[in-house]
């Protein structure tokens, strides 16, 4: 199973340290010693703020990915328990953008990269669990509330395997009164 | 806010008959000014060419067209300049066209056809050969044309949508995070 990262509702502030520790991560410091204007800055998760909420959306590393079966150049696959993207393959046609129901893919500048017209070149962009990247998740490490969690297939097995056993004992405790 | 990555139209398999209004209509509104092309037939004097293509597969139908992608393959594959971006959509400058099928060979989709090129009612010949001009026929979302995309307005089955992408992600970004609040205690 796919790993992934969610967010806590009832603990995001919406500070937005996830975005730029995403940032941070992929891009190395030097982002903080260029000219702001000169760069673009594409963060993997979106925070997300209504009336009732604020938290970071990204993705779900799904295991029949949506945008992985509609990529017509194969730029989406899965690697090491993560769905990736390979943004030398991807052109930008944004179908993934359109297939996933989260929200989960935009579409960001390369920095330094143009078109053959000189125009910006844009590729999908979405979270890759820090794939090849010392130490996890970024996201997870720096924020603040520890309002995002790396969920692992054990993490979720057990939790699984602890409501169904919770679930047992309550279903027996309903035939056996008396124990 | 300002509108960073291109539109584009989706078909609807589901929805789809195959009635090939969408073609009809967009060939229909890129030919009323440069080929006189009216609500009749009687005044279609140039070879229908749509800018979307039907398409039938193994369990049914869609029209396919352009994506509008934001490395285009096409663009970057055209020697001539005749493909650039205009407002965010990737626009084909028909007269700087030489028909060199580089952009058909790049697009994955299948979205370009090399089709005959016809100007005040007539086809553009080629002096020193028997075939007319053709250029490379994509959709332009109806760029410059009044009222947005034929197809989308024409389809009787609704099959055909106008999607703006981000603004899409943004309301999907809005649901997910709802829907967190769901699942916040899943341990």
């Amino acid at each position: 199973m796919n790993y992934f990262v969610k967010g806590n509702p009832d603990l995001c502030i919406g500070c937005r340290t996830c975005m730029i520790g995403c940032v941070v991560a992929h891009e190395g410091k030097h982002i903080f010693e260029v000219d702001p204007d000169s760069y673009s800055f594409n963060p993997k998760l979106h925070m997300v703020k209504t009336a009732r909420l604020s938290v970071p959306v990204q993705c779900k590393h799904c295991e029949n990915p949506a945008c992985m079966a509609v990529c017509p150049v194969g730029a989406i696959s899965q690697k090491d328990h993560c769905i990736v993207i390979d943004t030398d393959k991807c052109m930008g046609c944004k179908s993934c953008m359109d297939a996933c129901p989260f929200g989960a893919i935009n579409m960001t500048v390369q920095t330094g990269k143009v078109q053959a017209d000189g125009s910006e070149k844009k590729v999908a962009n979405k979270c890759d669990l820090c794939y090849g990247l010392p130490g996890g998740p970024a996201c997870v490490r720096v924020c603040p509330t520890e309002a995002l969690t790396l969920v692992t297939e054990e993490e979720l097995g057990d939790a699984m395997e602890r409501k169904r056993m919770e679930a047992a004992r309550n279903a027996y405790r309903e035939t056996h009164p008396q124990e | 806010m300002k509108k960073e990555i291109g539109s584009f139209v989706v078909g609807d398999s589901t929805k789809c008959t195959g009635c090939k209004a969408c073609e009809v209509a967009c060939f229909t509104v890129h030919n009323r000014k440069s080929n006189h092309v009216g609500n009749t037939v009687g005044t279609v004097t140039v070879p229908v060419t749509p800018r979307l293509f039907l398409t039938r597969f193994e369990q049914g139908c869609m029209p396919i067209q352009c994506k509008h992608c934001e490395d285009a393959p096409c663009l970057n594959a055209c020697s001539k300049g005749a493909i650039s971006r205009i407002d965010h959509q990737v626009i084909v400058d028909a007269e700087k066209c030489i028909g060199c099928k580089d952009c058909m060979q790049a697009c994955p989709f299948g979205a370009i056809a090399l089709l005959p090129y016809a100007k005040d009612g007539r086809l553009v010949a080629q002096p020193m050969a028997e075939e007319p001009k053709v250029f490379a026929s994509k959709c332009d979302l109806c760029a410059g044309i009044e009222g947005g995309p034929a197809c989308v307005k024409v389809c009787p089955h609704q099959a055909l949508r106008l999607v703006d992408p981000e603004a899409e992600r943004e309301e999907k970004n809005i649901r997910a995070a709802e829907s967190l609040l769901l699942t916040k205690d899943w341990r």
